[in-house]
């Protein structure tokens, strides 16, 4: 039995057994993209690299047989930035969007694209817990927002961007027209208290999710009526008040203590009521900040750009009392990123200095000739949809489905299940630190099961070595060498006759959104 | 259209088997039958033998030498190895695209009539740069030849004139008097089988009995064809690149015709020949040469010939000849009177160690080899010499295959190795011949197969080809190969000697290291140690190319410095060679050394300034190169090293197999930036990042192409930083790089329109005895016009 120690630990481990058997013995995790248990090592993405002391370079644990005596380390920054540049080199040969870039450029990071497909599927509940997942107050937004999202929509470079802005007013107002609107699950009391002021969009979403995270939440404006700006600056036609009002009701219904018409003056006198502070106020005046005892910065108040902290312990800030906001939907992602960084504080998160903010995502970017076809393939060919009640109607249920049919699914489809995007994100990996042309995209669609797109393969070959231990008759091959190699179809035939038995096999081993189940990951 | 004829194909099958491990075979003999790759016939294959489809398409792609597409009718194979990219090779591949008007992503004419290829290296380094059309080679070509040369391979063409003249019976009985004639690859390639032809007709015309002997590679290949007179009693006379023209001439200067009608008929006869020989080559002067002459002394002077013993002398095809030069003395001791542990001993007490690159003690390998338990063990010849500019292994292999045979045998039987494999390029068809003629010989006279020699040692060796991946000279993706699948290397361990070629105990050594071994074994471990440094013992062969006077294939002892190599072997840069083709212009511009490229595409670029490392194992990998297979490419002042960089960067990411993630993408973002730099738009950093990104490659690839890949990058920063820093400022110092330079006219220009009337995109007008202007625009800096210019009027900037 051979005895080896990785990162000075020891562990035994069966004849035979490889480096990363011994460490997963060990319950370390070391990163694979190629490796499938029960299959022959592909030894190509070299992600899972390791240092193997008194030999030079670095060794794939995935293959390295463990001997008696090995020393591995497996932690080392020289072992961290090996792994780290792999990713990077196969991100600067990966053609396709984690998210569609409609959901890569919403302030809100609002997963745009399912939203859409649920709406197609006439599953409108769902597409509400998906909104409300980023933007509490969507009917609101429906109405206001200038929709950078449509700017970014891969739909625009073909005839007009899908109606993305009208798709979401028209999830927020059925939601609200429904007998019961959804509420989310709130988790068990914290017993904590979290003090916001201003009832604007800022402090507004930051309350929902701290509400959710099983915080007390109390809010605290100087006017009458809550909603901040968007109650006392946005004129009634383009905001009826009505919408506002309702989207408001829902997060008071949730649980948050609205005090009104009383005007804070100093945080100091909130301190003994509540574990954590949000300023949340708007754009401040001169003096603001002194007078409610925070340091200013040029902008308004100051506060780290990661975790919205000021430098004042407990208190937070958000939304335009940072920074003077043109759009509603950055203070609103605000709230919820701040109501991230107080539930770490709160909970003495050891991560409580990272807000993530952005999803990885690789991008195409702009389309080449030719290669929208693909795109177009499956998505309703009509022109984009005007309500035929005019803007201010919104969408008819109808007009909902046939325009959320126009969307062109540019998303990937495995964007939970890819380890390319994990380990990517994991390690920090940047997909532009190489800058390289970029192959033509290219999407299989000939099988009924699964799409292929070859500029997301990292040329594994797992689905090789399926397709040759099922017997497929035609199968999958490597085609070419090197830096060109891809995987095809022999004799360039069809996928559907390549892969007549191993399909959904083949598409839950790929690593990444290569070979990917038609339906996608949408629950 | 109607079904094609597979007929060939059930007979393809018929000869070769039906096992999965003979696709390479089979698409080989299906491509010599079509020229390309019929799907019809790829289908077939799957439907008659246990080839899958997924098998024979991913086989079929990996390798070079096979093609999906029809062919032209003719091949045109332009080699891009390192001495022919030094000289221009780029420049005459571009002009022969656009002379035939090859549409781009083409690579065959549209009167289908030629396919151009690139090709990494033809191995006949020293006439750089070569082209091979169909079997016909022409060396030295510019840009401005091109046209010349397919006319003249059009006209031979039909006439049938050039079908391998390797392959017929030597001529003629002697009353002990021999006329030697090269015949390897590289003096084929310079027309010495239309002198051997010429001389067969002179010794004819005359009634002169001499025996026309044909003899390895003589070493000189700036010389060839080489011709030697020998006869008992008379001094020898050598002769050097010899016209047929010149045949009769010899002929009659050495030997008398026996009557005067005779005499007389030849006197009629050789006017007329004159009248129709084939004058296809630039006229050239007749060198009488002499081994006391100093240049010939100096260039064999340091030279000790172990692995090329006897070089010039023997007949390669020859086995009485080797067996009369001490051949298979060695085997017949080892098989009937040595213990296989005691040869093994005397094997690592000489200090060998593997030739084909890393430099493993042979010994210990052998040892290995020989423990590990097992039934059943192959013993295997990498032939698949792949680096461009080097053809040792080839050499070898053409004009000693009973010497490589020898080793062979003697190896196999040591370790306990019953059968074997030599894995020889395709691209080296007359090595494969003579391999094959040897093998037949040996099996015919008891040297091979059941009990040789009486001994009850049973051995059978077979031909693999390979098909055109550099990447099979890695030991375990040879073995794939043999094996009939993709050439992709493994990790290693297992090493070979423990689970090899179908998973037994294999010996793998390089073509050069089995053709020491006899030598050794015949003169004793001590004789060989004695020879070289501490850590390197005996010779090595290299093959000397690029900016030198007297390139050729070497084998020098260990230890020799490099610039004695260069210099004192090679004769230096400054000098012009006595003869290159290149048209009269005579008037050459002095060139300085300024670099050694050694080891080829893992190797790396030394400074003149370090002339003095010597060519050791551990010195040479200590200054950044490495020892390699032996490639040792002389550069001047005129070559660029971000290009030579360019260029080995671009061989290695081309033959990368795309396994590993560093090595398939990683080499080719490399490539990327030194891209970038050559075009002009280099910048700050990207120096470091290219340090870094090599640096990584190194690190994380899993054999040894993409572990060495980055060699030439590394040596090149390391040792030419300026030329990197002057590319990022927008110069090219070399005056290389087509971005950054430009061609100008000087006030020396007389007007004569040379250079208007062979530019090839008019780029310059026609205007008599005014001086001549550029359009830059127009330019494609092939260089045609300095080339020819009498008055060396055009500069470039």
């Amino acid at each position: 039995m051979p005895k080896l120690t990785i990162d000075s630990r020891e562990i035994e481990v069966a004849p035979g057994a490889t480096v990363l058997e011994a460490a997963r013995k060990l319950g370390l995790e070391i990163p694979t993209l190629c490796h499938l248990d029960g299959f022959e090592p592909s030894t190509s993405c070299f992600v899972c690299v390791v240092k193997l002391k008194g030999k030079p370079g670095l060794v794939p644990s995935c293959a390295t047989i463990a001997t008696d005596g090995m020393e591995i380390e497996s932690e080392t920054d020289e072992v961290r930035d090996a792994r780290k540049m792999a990713l990077e080199l196969l991100l600067s040969d990966h053609l396709g969007d984690c998210i569609g870039p409609c959901h890569a450029v919403c302030p809100a990071h609002m997963n745009i694209p399912l939203m859409i497909r649920q709406i197609a599927a006439g599953r409108l509940r769902d597409a509400v817990v998906t909104v409300k997942e980023h933007i509490p107050l969507p009917s609101v937004l429906g109405r206001i927002c200038p929709a950078p999202c449509e700017k970014g929509c891969r739909r625009g470079q073909h005839d007009a961007p899908v109606s993305i802005c009208l798709l979401k007013r028209f999830v927020g107002d059925a939601d609200l027209a429904a007998p019961e609107p959804w509420l989310p699950e709130r988790k068990a009391s914290t017993g904590k208290r979290v003090a916001i002021i201003g009832a604007g969009p800022a402090g507004l979403s930051a309350a929902w999710y701290l509400l959710q995270d099983g915080h007390a939440v109390t809010l605290h404006d100087d006017h009458e009526k809550p909603g901040g700006m968007l109650q006392y600056a946005v004129p009634e036609d383009k905001l009826p008040r009505a919408a506002l009002d309702a989207e408001i009701a829902a997060i008071a219904k949730l649980g948050a203590e609205l005090r009104l018409g009383s005007r804070v003056e100093s945080i100091a006198q909130l301190r003994d009521e509540f574990d954590a502070i949000l300023v949340a106020a708007g754009e401040l005046r001169p003096g603001d900040a002194g007078r409610l005892g925070l340091p200013a910065s040029k902008t308004g108040v100051e506060a780290d750009k990661a975790t919205l902290a000021t430098p004042v312990e407990g208190v937070f800030a958000a939304g335009g009392a940072i920074r003077p906001q043109k759009m509603a939907v950055r203070s609103v992602a605000d709230g919820k990123a701040v109501a991230a960084s107080i539930d770490c504080f709160l909970s003495g998160s050891p991560h409580a200095s990272r807000v993530t903010r952005h999803d990885f995502s690789t991008h195409i970017g702009k389309l080449r000739d030719g290669e929208m076809t693909a795109f177009l393939a499956e998505a309703s060919a009509a022109p984009r949809v005007e309500p035929a009640g005019g803007a201010s109607a919104g969408f008819t249920g109808a007009e909902a489905r046939e325009e959320a049919l126009r969307c062109l699914h540019c998303d990937c489809r495995k964007p939970g299940a890819c380890r390319l995007r994990r380990w990517s994100a994991a390690f920090g990996a940047s997909p532009s630190r190489f800058k390289a042309d970029r192959r033509t995209f290219v999407q299989h669609r000939q099988h009924g099961l699964i799409l292929y797109e070859p500029g997301k393969c990292i040329r594994c070959g797992l689905c090789i070595q399926l397709c040759a231990r099922a017997r497929e008759e035609l199968g999958l091959t490597f085609i070419g060498r090197g830096f060109d190699v891809v995987v095809g179809v022999p004799f360039d035939r069809p996928l559907a006759e390549g892969l007549r038995r191993v399909a959904a096999e083949c598409a839950a081993a790929c690593p990444t959104g290569a070979l990917a189940l038609r339906q996608g990951e949408d629950a | 259209m109607s079904a094609p004829d597979l007929t060939f194909v059930e007979q393809v099958i018929e000869r070769i088997g039906r096992g999965p491990e003979k696709v390479i075979p089979i698409l080989q003999a299906i491509q010599a039958h079509c020229r390309y790759l019929p799907e019809d016939a790829l289908r077939r294959v799957c439907e008659t033998t246990e080839i899958t489809p997924a098998a024979i398409m991913g086989v079929s792609t990996f390798y070079t030498q096979f093609r999906h597409r029809p062919m032209g009718d003719h091949l045109i194979r332009v080699c891009v190895g390192t001495a022919c990219h030094v000289k221009g090779a780029g420049l005459v591949h571009d002009a022969f695209v656009r002379h035939l008007t090859i549409a781009e992503g083409d690579d065959t004419d549209p009167d289908r009539l030629f396919t151009v290829q690139k090709i990494a290296c033809l191995g006949c380094c020293t006439l750089a740069p070569v082209v091979q059309i169909d079997e016909v080679t022409y060396g030295h070509l510019t840009p401005d030849r091109v046209p010349a040369v397919l006319r003249d391979f059009l006209e031979l063409d039909k006439t049938g004139e050039q079908k391998h003249w390797a392959d017929r019976p030597a001529g003629g009985a002697g009353d002990g008097a021999e006329i030697r004639i090269g015949l390897g690859s590289c003096c084929i390639a310079r027309g010495s089988g239309k002198v051997e032809h010429a001389l067969q007709q002179a010794l004819a015309h005359s009634g002169v009995r001499a025996r026309i002997k044909r003899v390895g590679c003589v070493g000189m290949c700036h010389q060839t064809p080489l011709v030697e007179i020998v006869r008992p009693g008379h001094a020898t006379a050598l002769y050097a690149q010899v016209q047929p023209e010149d045949a009769e001439a010899i002929v009659l200067r050495h030997f008398a015709p026996r009557s005067l009608g005779r005499r007389l008929k030849v006197a009629a006869g050789k006017l007329l020949d004159r009248l129709f020989t084939d004058a296809a080559w630039a006229p050239v002067t007749r060198y009488s040469l002499d081994v006391r002459e100093p240049h010939v002394a100096a260039f064999l002077g340091p030279q000790k010939h172990l692995a090329v013993e006897h070089c010039g002398e023997m007949d390669p095809t020859d086995l009485d000849e080797y067996l009369a030069h001490h051949g298979f003395h060695a085997l017949r001791d080892c098989v009937t009177g040595r213990r296989p542990e005691d040869i093994i001993e005397e094997v690592r007490r000489s200090g060998l160690r593997g030739r084909g690159g890393a430099g493993f003690l042979t010994g210990l390998k052998w040892a290995r080899v020989r423990e590990v338990p097992g039934e059943k063990k192959h013993i295997v010849c990498n032939g698949d010499e792949g680096d461009p500019g080097a053809f040792m292994d080839r050499m070898l292999l053409e004009s000693y295959p009973y010497r490589v045979l020898e080793g062979m045998i003697i190896g196999a039987f040591a370790v306990g190795a019953d059968e074997g494999t030599l894995y020889i390029r395709e691209e080296y068809p007359l090595a494969v011949r003579r391999v094959r003629e040897a093998l037949r010989v040996l099996a015919e006279r008891g040297f091979l197969g059941e009990n040789i020699l009486g001994s009850g040692f049973s051995l059978r060796l077979h031909i693999m080809e390979g098909a055109g991946a550099f990447v099979c000279g890695e030991e375990t993706a040879l073995l794939a190969s043999i094996e009939g699948k993709r050439g992709m290397p493994r990790l290693r361990p297992p090493y070979p000697a423990e689970r090899g070629l179908w998973g037994k105990p294999t010996l793998i050594n390089n073509v050069e290291t089995y053709s020491l071994v006899p030598w050794i074994l015949r003169h004793g471990a001590d004789a060989f140690a004695a020879i070289g440094t501490p850590t390197s013992k005996g010779t090595k062969v290299f093959a000397l190319a690029g900016k030198v006077a007297r390139g050729g294939l070497i084998e020098v002892p260990m230890g020799i410095s490099i610039r004695e190599v260069v210099e004192q072997v090679g004769g230096g840069v400054g000098q012009a060679p006595p003869c290159t083709g290149l048209p009269a212009t005579a008037r050459r511009e002095e060139r300085r050394f300024k670099a050694v490229q050694i080891g080829g595409p893992s190797g790396g670029c030394l400074p003149a300034s370090m002339g003095d490392v010597p060519v050791d194992f551990e010195a040479l990998t200590g200054a950044g190169a490495i020892m390699g297979s032996g490639g040792l490419v002389v550069l001047d002042d005129r070559d660029c090293m971000v290009d030579i960089a360019h260029y080995f960067l671009e061989f290695t990411q081309n033959q990368s197999c795309g396994r590993c993630t560093f090595c398939r993408i990683g080499t080719r973002r490399m490539l990327d930036i030194l891209e970038r730099l050559r075009n002009g738009e280099g910048k700050k950093g990207d120096i470091e990042e290219l340090e870094h990104l090599a640096a990584m490659v190194k690190k994380g690839s899993l054999c040894g192409l993409g572990k060495t890949a980055p060699n030439p990058v590394l040596t090149t920063i390391r040792y030419f930083r300026d030329e990197y820093e002057a590319h990022i400022a927008g110069r090219c110092p070399a005056g290389r790089c087509k971005a950054l330079i430009k061609y100008v006219v000087t006030d020396d220009c007389i007007g004569c329109t040379l250079c208007a009337q062979h530019c090839p995109v008019e780029a310059i007008a026609m205007t008599p005895y005014e001086k001549h202007e550029i359009d830059a625009e127009k330019c494609i800096r092939c260089g045609t016009c300095k080339a020819l210019c009498p008055t060396n009027a055009i500069k470039v900037e």
